[in-house]
Protein backbone atom coordinates (compact mmCIF):
# COMPACT_ATOMS: atom_id res chain seq x y z
CA UNK A 1 0.00 0.00 0.00
CA UNK A 2 1.62 2.89 -1.45
CA UNK A 3 0.02 5.54 1.61
CA UNK A 4 0.56 3.10 4.30
CA UNK A 5 -0.63 5.09 7.23
CA UNK A 6 1.87 5.54 9.46
CA UNK A 7 1.87 2.99 12.64
CA UNK A 8 2.19 5.50 15.56
CA UNK A 9 -0.73 7.22 14.06
CA UNK A 10 -2.47 3.86 13.32
CA UNK A 11 -2.48 2.96 16.83
CA UNK A 12 -3.64 6.38 18.64
CA UNK A 13 -6.41 6.26 15.96
CA UNK A 14 -7.92 2.45 16.67
CA UNK A 15 -6.39 1.42 19.99
CA UNK A 16 -9.28 2.23 22.31
CA UNK A 17 -11.95 0.73 19.90
CA UNK A 18 -9.94 -2.38 19.07
CA UNK A 19 -9.12 -2.68 23.29
CA UNK A 20 -13.02 -2.38 23.48
CA UNK A 21 -13.69 -4.83 21.16
CA UNK A 22 -11.31 -7.27 22.95
CA UNK A 23 -12.17 -7.00 26.31
CA UNK A 24 -15.60 -7.76 25.16
CA UNK A 25 -14.53 -11.19 23.41
CA UNK A 26 -11.71 -12.31 26.51
CA UNK A 27 -12.83 -10.69 29.43
CA UNK A 28 -9.65 -10.19 30.65
CA UNK A 29 -7.74 -7.19 30.50
CA UNK A 30 -4.37 -8.52 30.04
CA UNK A 31 -5.78 -11.13 27.54
CA UNK A 32 -7.38 -8.13 25.63
CA UNK A 33 -4.15 -5.79 25.64
CA UNK A 34 -2.33 -8.64 24.11
CA UNK A 35 -4.73 -9.35 21.42
CA UNK A 36 -4.92 -5.57 20.87
CA UNK A 37 -1.56 -5.69 20.45
CA UNK A 38 -0.91 -8.59 18.42
CA UNK A 39 -3.32 -7.25 15.83
CA UNK A 40 -0.85 -4.18 15.68
CA UNK A 41 1.66 -6.22 15.26
CA UNK A 42 0.45 -8.25 12.48
CA UNK A 43 -0.54 -4.92 10.74
CA UNK A 44 3.36 -4.07 10.99
CA UNK A 45 4.09 -7.01 9.37
CA UNK A 46 1.46 -7.68 6.52
CA UNK A 47 -0.91 -4.60 6.93
CA UNK A 48 1.62 -3.71 3.51
CA UNK A 49 -0.73 -6.27 1.68
CA UNK A 50 -3.93 -4.04 1.78
CA UNK A 51 -4.67 -2.61 -1.23
CA UNK A 52 -7.83 -0.44 0.10
CA UNK A 53 -6.35 2.41 2.74
CA UNK A 54 -10.17 2.74 3.66
CA UNK A 55 -10.37 -0.92 4.75
CA UNK A 56 -7.91 -0.47 7.63
CA UNK A 57 -10.04 -0.21 10.54
CA UNK A 58 -12.18 -3.19 8.62
CA UNK A 59 -9.00 -5.16 8.46
CA UNK A 60 -7.90 -4.41 11.97
CA UNK A 61 -11.14 -5.60 13.95
CA UNK A 62 -10.79 -8.63 11.04
CA UNK A 63 -7.71 -9.85 12.07
CA UNK A 64 -8.23 -9.00 15.68
CA UNK A 65 -11.45 -11.44 15.84
CA UNK A 66 -9.40 -14.33 13.84
CA UNK A 67 -6.57 -13.90 16.44
CA UNK A 68 -9.11 -14.39 19.23
CA UNK A 69 -10.78 -17.12 17.41
CA UNK A 70 -7.18 -18.53 17.00
CA UNK A 71 -6.18 -18.47 20.25
CA UNK A 72 -9.41 -20.25 21.90
CA UNK A 73 -8.70 -22.85 19.33
CA UNK A 74 -5.74 -23.64 20.49
CA UNK A 75 -7.18 -23.44 23.93
CA UNK A 76 -9.72 -25.75 22.99
CA UNK A 77 -12.76 -24.21 24.66
CA UNK A 78 -14.41 -22.52 21.78
CA UNK A 79 -18.06 -23.78 22.89
CA UNK A 80 -20.46 -24.14 19.63
CA UNK A 81 -24.01 -22.57 19.71
CA UNK A 82 -26.81 -23.12 17.33
CA UNK A 83 -28.76 -19.53 16.76
CA UNK A 84 -32.02 -20.63 18.33
CA UNK A 85 -34.90 -18.76 16.60
CA UNK A 86 -36.02 -15.56 17.99
CA UNK A 87 -38.66 -15.59 21.45
CA UNK A 88 -41.70 -13.50 20.38
CA UNK A 89 -41.63 -11.55 23.84
CA UNK A 90 -39.14 -9.15 23.41
CA UNK A 91 -37.41 -7.67 26.64
CA UNK A 92 -38.44 -3.73 27.19
CA UNK A 93 -35.65 -2.24 29.34
CA UNK A 94 -36.32 1.62 30.05
CA UNK A 95 -33.75 3.88 29.14
CA UNK A 96 -33.37 5.21 32.84
CA UNK A 97 -32.10 1.62 34.00
CA UNK A 98 -29.48 1.37 31.08
CA UNK A 99 -28.75 4.83 32.16
CA UNK A 100 -27.83 3.62 35.78
CA UNK A 101 -25.10 0.64 33.91
CA UNK A 102 -21.48 1.41 34.36
CA UNK A 103 -18.92 -0.66 32.15
CA UNK A 104 -18.55 -2.77 34.93
CA UNK A 105 -22.05 -3.79 34.40
CA UNK A 106 -22.46 -3.95 30.76
CA UNK A 107 -18.63 -5.91 30.52
CA UNK A 108 -21.14 -8.41 33.15
CA UNK A 109 -23.78 -8.65 31.19
CA UNK A 110 -21.75 -9.25 27.89
CA UNK A 111 -20.02 -12.29 29.75
CA UNK A 112 -23.24 -13.73 30.02
CA UNK A 113 -24.10 -14.06 26.19
CA UNK A 114 -23.04 -16.61 24.17
CA UNK A 115 -20.07 -16.10 22.88
CA UNK A 116 -21.54 -16.39 19.74
CA UNK A 117 -23.32 -12.90 20.07
CA UNK A 118 -21.02 -11.11 21.54
CA UNK A 119 -18.68 -10.07 18.63
CA UNK A 120 -21.64 -8.79 16.31
CA UNK A 121 -23.31 -7.11 19.26
CA UNK A 122 -20.05 -5.17 20.74
CA UNK A 123 -19.35 -4.14 16.67
CA UNK A 124 -22.74 -3.17 16.54
CA UNK A 125 -22.84 -0.67 19.50
CA UNK A 126 -19.10 0.29 19.55
CA UNK A 127 -18.52 1.09 15.89
CA UNK A 128 -21.88 1.68 14.48
CA UNK A 129 -20.85 -0.94 11.56
CA UNK A 130 -23.32 -1.91 9.03
CA UNK A 131 -24.64 -5.12 9.08
CA UNK A 132 -22.61 -6.11 5.77
CA UNK A 133 -19.40 -4.31 7.98
CA UNK A 134 -19.63 -6.62 10.46
CA UNK A 135 -20.57 -9.75 8.57
CA UNK A 136 -16.84 -8.86 6.80
CA UNK A 137 -15.39 -8.76 9.88
CA UNK A 138 -17.01 -11.56 11.55
CA UNK A 139 -16.54 -13.53 8.02
CA UNK A 140 -20.34 -14.35 8.17
CA UNK A 141 -23.08 -13.98 5.83
CA UNK A 142 -25.23 -11.41 6.31
CA UNK A 143 -28.06 -12.63 7.12
CA UNK A 144 -26.42 -14.87 9.87
CA UNK A 145 -25.48 -11.13 11.17
CA UNK A 146 -28.76 -10.11 11.61
CA UNK A 147 -30.13 -12.92 13.50
CA UNK A 148 -27.26 -13.05 15.84
CA UNK A 149 -27.66 -9.59 16.27
CA UNK A 150 -31.41 -9.83 17.23
CA UNK A 151 -31.05 -12.67 19.20
CA UNK A 152 -27.81 -11.28 21.12
CA UNK A 153 -29.71 -7.42 21.20
CA UNK A 154 -32.64 -9.19 22.58
CA UNK A 155 -30.52 -11.44 25.61
CA UNK A 156 -28.66 -7.97 26.16
CA UNK A 157 -31.43 -6.11 27.22
CA UNK A 158 -33.08 -9.58 29.09
CA UNK A 159 -29.41 -9.61 31.10
CA UNK A 160 -29.28 -5.67 31.56
CA UNK A 161 -32.47 -5.38 32.97
CA UNK A 162 -31.46 -8.74 35.41
CA UNK A 163 -28.70 -6.63 36.53
CA UNK A 164 -31.00 -3.35 38.03
CA UNK A 165 -28.31 -1.49 39.75
CA UNK A 166 -29.53 1.12 41.92
CA UNK A 167 -30.25 4.40 41.53
CA UNK A 168 -26.60 6.58 42.00
CA UNK A 169 -28.45 8.87 45.09
CA UNK A 170 -30.03 5.59 47.12
CA UNK B 1 -45.46 -8.43 8.39
CA UNK B 2 -47.03 -8.69 12.00
CA UNK B 3 -45.97 -6.05 14.70
CA UNK B 4 -43.77 -9.18 16.44
CA UNK B 5 -41.64 -9.81 13.04
CA UNK B 6 -41.63 -5.94 12.58
CA UNK B 7 -39.91 -5.85 16.19
CA UNK B 8 -37.55 -8.76 15.32
CA UNK B 9 -36.44 -7.02 12.57
CA UNK B 10 -35.85 -3.33 14.28
CA UNK B 11 -33.84 -4.70 17.13
CA UNK B 12 -30.61 -4.41 15.26
CA UNK B 13 -31.96 -0.54 14.20
CA UNK B 14 -29.64 2.31 15.43
CA UNK B 15 -31.15 5.81 14.10
CA UNK B 16 -28.42 7.91 12.25
CA UNK B 17 -27.03 5.08 10.41
CA UNK B 18 -27.62 3.38 7.30
CA UNK B 19 -29.28 0.22 8.94
CA UNK B 20 -32.47 1.80 7.44
CA UNK B 21 -31.13 1.20 3.94
CA UNK B 22 -31.69 -2.81 4.75
CA UNK B 23 -34.88 -3.16 3.11
CA UNK B 24 -36.34 -5.87 5.73
CA UNK B 25 -35.25 -2.83 7.99
CA UNK B 26 -37.24 0.10 6.11
CA UNK B 27 -40.21 -2.23 5.71
CA UNK B 28 -40.07 -2.96 9.33
CA UNK B 29 -40.09 1.08 10.37
CA UNK B 30 -42.82 1.52 7.28
CA UNK B 31 -45.09 -0.60 9.34
CA UNK B 32 -44.22 1.34 12.84
CA UNK B 33 -45.29 4.50 11.03
CA UNK B 34 -48.33 3.48 10.90
CA UNK B 35 -48.40 1.21 14.26
CA UNK B 36 -49.07 3.63 17.05
CA UNK B 37 -48.43 0.60 19.80
CA UNK B 38 -44.96 -0.19 17.86
CA UNK B 39 -44.31 3.01 17.29
CA UNK B 40 -44.12 3.75 20.62
CA UNK B 41 -41.89 0.92 21.76
CA UNK B 42 -39.55 1.70 18.73
CA UNK B 43 -39.03 5.30 19.88
CA UNK B 44 -38.33 3.84 23.59
CA UNK B 45 -35.83 1.17 21.91
CA UNK B 46 -34.13 3.79 19.79
CA UNK B 47 -33.38 5.37 23.20
CA UNK B 48 -32.03 2.67 24.73
CA UNK B 49 -29.46 1.75 21.71
CA UNK B 50 -28.15 5.29 21.50
CA UNK B 51 -27.51 4.76 25.63
CA UNK B 52 -26.13 1.41 25.25
CA UNK B 53 -23.70 2.68 22.14
CA UNK B 54 -22.68 5.34 24.89
CA UNK B 55 -21.83 2.70 26.95
CA UNK B 56 -20.10 0.68 24.87
CA UNK B 57 -17.90 3.22 24.07
CA UNK B 58 -17.42 4.36 27.67
CA UNK B 59 -15.51 0.97 28.33
CA UNK B 60 -12.04 1.98 30.18
CA UNK B 61 -8.84 1.23 28.27
CA UNK B 62 -5.77 0.54 30.77
CA UNK B 63 -3.60 3.65 30.72
CA UNK B 64 -0.08 3.63 28.99
CA UNK B 65 -1.36 0.66 26.24
CA UNK B 66 -0.87 2.60 23.29
CA UNK B 67 2.44 3.97 24.57
CA UNK B 68 3.12 0.39 25.34
CA UNK B 69 2.15 -1.26 21.58
CA UNK B 70 4.16 1.95 20.04
CA UNK B 71 7.20 1.38 22.17
CA UNK B 72 6.97 -2.54 21.90
CA UNK B 73 6.87 -2.29 17.88
CA UNK B 74 9.74 -0.50 17.96
CA UNK B 75 11.32 -2.43 19.66
CA UNK B 76 10.39 -5.47 17.79
CA UNK B 77 11.47 -3.36 14.41
CA UNK B 78 15.44 -2.69 15.98
CA UNK B 79 15.98 -6.69 16.25
CA UNK B 80 14.00 -7.42 13.01
CA UNK B 81 16.42 -5.16 11.33
CA UNK B 82 19.23 -6.97 13.10
CA UNK B 83 17.80 -10.38 12.70
CA UNK B 84 16.77 -9.93 8.90
CA UNK B 85 19.88 -8.21 8.23
CA UNK B 86 22.29 -10.63 10.18
CA UNK B 87 24.69 -10.70 7.52
CA UNK B 88 25.09 -7.01 6.85
CA UNK B 89 25.74 -6.53 10.75
CA UNK B 90 28.27 -9.16 10.71
CA UNK B 91 29.67 -7.21 7.63
CA UNK B 92 29.60 -4.09 8.89
CA UNK B 93 31.17 -5.40 12.27
CA UNK B 94 34.04 -7.14 10.45
CA UNK B 95 34.23 -4.00 8.80
CA UNK B 96 34.96 -1.80 11.32
CA UNK B 97 37.53 -4.57 12.71
CA UNK B 98 39.34 -4.44 9.26
CA UNK B 99 39.54 -0.62 9.58
CA UNK B 100 40.76 -0.34 13.21
CA UNK B 101 43.33 -3.23 12.64
CA UNK B 102 44.27 -1.15 9.59
CA UNK B 103 44.59 1.87 11.72
CA UNK B 104 46.46 0.22 14.10
CA UNK B 105 49.05 -0.83 11.72
CA UNK B 106 49.10 2.15 9.96
CA UNK B 107 50.17 4.08 13.24
CA UNK B 108 52.52 1.08 13.63
CA UNK B 109 56.28 1.92 12.99
CA UNK B 110 56.96 -0.14 9.57
CA UNK B 111 60.33 -2.68 10.22
CA UNK B 112 62.73 -0.46 8.54
CA UNK B 113 61.74 2.74 10.40
CA UNK B 114 64.86 2.47 12.61
CA UNK B 115 66.60 5.15 14.24
CA UNK B 116 69.79 4.63 12.69
CA UNK B 117 67.80 5.17 9.38
CA UNK B 118 66.34 8.46 10.37
CA UNK B 119 69.75 9.35 11.66
CA UNK B 120 71.11 8.61 8.22
CA UNK B 121 68.58 9.91 5.91
CA UNK B 122 68.61 13.12 8.10
CA UNK B 123 71.85 13.63 8.05
CA UNK B 124 72.09 13.49 3.97
CA UNK B 125 69.87 16.31 4.18
CA UNK B 126 71.90 18.18 6.13
CA UNK B 127 74.96 17.21 4.17
CA UNK B 128 73.42 17.25 0.75
CA UNK B 129 70.66 20.11 0.69
CA UNK B 130 67.19 20.83 0.81
CA UNK B 131 64.76 23.51 -0.22
CA UNK B 132 64.32 25.81 2.55
CA UNK B 133 59.78 26.12 2.68
CA UNK B 134 59.82 29.32 4.77
CA UNK B 135 62.98 31.35 5.37
CA UNK B 136 62.10 33.56 8.45
CA UNK B 137 63.28 34.40 11.68
CA UNK B 138 60.47 33.87 13.59
CA UNK B 139 59.38 31.63 15.77
CA UNK B 140 55.75 32.44 15.76
CA UNK B 141 55.63 32.07 11.71
CA UNK B 142 57.58 29.13 11.56
CA UNK B 143 55.04 27.18 13.99
CA UNK B 144 52.03 28.35 12.06
CA UNK B 145 53.48 27.04 8.62
CA UNK B 146 54.12 24.11 10.34
CA UNK B 147 50.81 23.24 11.83
CA UNK B 148 49.59 24.50 8.12
CA UNK B 149 51.38 21.51 7.07
CA UNK B 150 49.93 18.96 9.36
CA UNK B 151 53.81 18.77 10.75
CA UNK B 152 55.16 18.59 14.02
CA UNK B 153 54.62 22.33 15.26
CA UNK B 154 54.43 21.80 18.80
CA UNK B 155 57.70 20.91 19.71
CA UNK B 156 59.99 22.34 22.75
CA UNK B 157 63.25 24.59 21.80
CA UNK B 158 66.24 23.81 24.55
CA UNK B 159 67.24 26.90 25.97
CA UNK B 160 70.68 27.30 24.16
CA UNK B 161 68.14 27.08 20.59
CA UNK B 162 65.61 29.53 21.91
CA UNK B 163 68.62 32.12 22.11
CA UNK B 164 69.87 31.04 18.33
CA UNK B 165 69.04 32.68 15.13
CA UNK B 166 66.26 31.35 13.63
CA UNK B 167 66.59 30.82 9.17
CA UNK B 168 63.46 29.18 8.11
CA UNK B 169 61.85 26.01 8.46
CA UNK B 170 60.90 23.13 5.49
CA UNK B 171 58.67 19.73 6.13
CA UNK B 172 60.11 16.86 4.73
CA UNK B 173 59.01 13.49 5.06
CA UNK B 174 60.54 9.84 6.16
CA UNK B 175 58.66 6.74 6.14
CA UNK B 176 55.51 8.86 5.09
CA UNK B 177 55.24 10.49 7.96
CA UNK B 178 55.79 14.65 8.32
CA UNK B 179 58.95 15.64 9.99
CA UNK B 180 59.83 19.54 10.94
CA UNK B 181 63.11 20.66 9.57
CA UNK B 182 63.62 23.99 11.82
CA UNK B 183 67.23 25.39 10.71
CA UNK B 184 69.36 28.04 12.95
CA UNK B 185 72.31 30.31 12.49
CA UNK B 186 74.74 30.11 14.83
CA UNK B 187 77.16 31.97 13.24
CA UNK B 188 79.61 29.01 12.56
CA UNK B 189 79.44 30.52 8.50
CA UNK B 190 80.14 34.04 7.99
CA UNK B 191 76.82 34.53 5.83
CA UNK B 192 73.68 35.39 8.31
CA UNK B 193 71.19 33.96 5.88
CA UNK B 194 72.75 30.53 5.93
CA UNK B 195 72.12 27.98 7.96
CA UNK B 196 74.46 25.83 10.06
CA UNK B 197 72.22 23.77 12.45
CA UNK B 198 69.15 21.54 12.21
CA UNK B 199 66.83 20.20 14.05
CA UNK B 200 64.73 17.40 12.95
CA UNK B 201 61.26 16.97 14.65
CA UNK B 202 59.26 14.02 14.30
CA UNK B 203 56.44 11.49 15.79
CA UNK B 204 58.37 9.59 18.61
CA UNK B 205 55.79 6.45 17.88
CA UNK B 206 57.10 6.54 14.34
CA UNK B 207 60.67 5.53 14.95
CA UNK B 208 60.61 1.79 15.77
CA UNK B 209 63.49 2.24 18.49
CA UNK B 210 63.04 6.21 19.69
CA UNK B 211 65.66 6.72 22.46
CA UNK B 212 63.80 6.38 26.03
CA UNK B 213 64.16 10.12 27.84
CA UNK B 214 65.08 13.40 27.12
CA UNK B 215 69.33 12.41 27.45
CA UNK B 216 70.72 13.12 24.19
CA UNK B 217 72.02 10.77 22.65
CA UNK B 218 75.45 11.56 20.77
CA UNK B 219 76.88 9.94 17.65
CA UNK B 220 78.17 11.13 14.11
CA UNK B 221 77.59 10.82 10.64
CA UNK B 222 80.97 11.51 8.56
CA UNK B 223 81.48 15.31 9.36
CA UNK B 224 78.29 15.88 11.45
CA UNK B 225 77.72 15.51 15.14
CA UNK B 226 74.17 14.72 16.07
CA UNK B 227 71.89 14.65 19.08
CA UNK B 228 68.95 12.72 19.36
CA UNK B 229 66.24 12.95 22.37
CA UNK B 230 62.64 12.60 23.15
CA UNK B 231 60.46 14.99 25.04
CA UNK B 232 56.48 13.77 25.10
CA UNK B 233 55.25 12.55 21.98
CA UNK B 234 58.10 14.10 19.91
CA UNK B 235 62.06 12.85 18.75
CA UNK B 236 64.12 15.44 18.31
CA UNK B 237 67.19 15.45 16.26
CA UNK B 238 69.63 18.14 16.33
CA UNK B 239 72.54 18.19 13.48
CA UNK B 240 75.46 20.52 13.25
CA UNK B 241 79.16 20.36 11.45
CA UNK B 242 81.39 19.92 14.59
CA UNK B 243 82.52 17.53 17.32
CA UNK B 244 80.04 16.65 20.47
CA UNK B 245 80.91 19.86 22.42
CA UNK B 246 79.59 22.25 19.79
CA UNK B 247 76.63 19.78 19.87
CA UNK B 248 76.14 19.97 23.59
CA UNK B 249 76.04 23.85 23.49
CA UNK B 250 73.02 24.28 22.21
CA UNK B 251 71.44 21.19 24.20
Amino acid sequence: MADSPDFDSLVADYYRPLYQFAVTLTRDEADACDLTQQTFYIWASKGHQLREKSKVKTWLFTTLHREFLGSRRRQNRFPHFEVESIATELPTVPPPTVNQLDSGHLLAALAQLDELYQAPVTLFYLQDYSYNEIAEILEVPVGTVKSRLARGIGRLHDLLTAINPKPPNT
Amino acid sequence: MNRDEAKEILLPYRQGTNDADDPQVAGALMFAKNDPELGRWLEEHCARQDVLRGKFRQIPVPDGLMQQIISEHAAAKRAGFFKKNRALVALAGAMVVLLAAFFYWQQQPREDATLADYQSQMSLMMSTGYGMDLATNDDSSIRNFLRQKNAPSDFVLTGPLKQATLTGCAVETWQDKKVSLVCFHTGSTGDAASSDTWLFVVKRKVVRDAPDGDTPQISHVNRLTLATWTVGDKLYLLGRVGNEADVKKYL
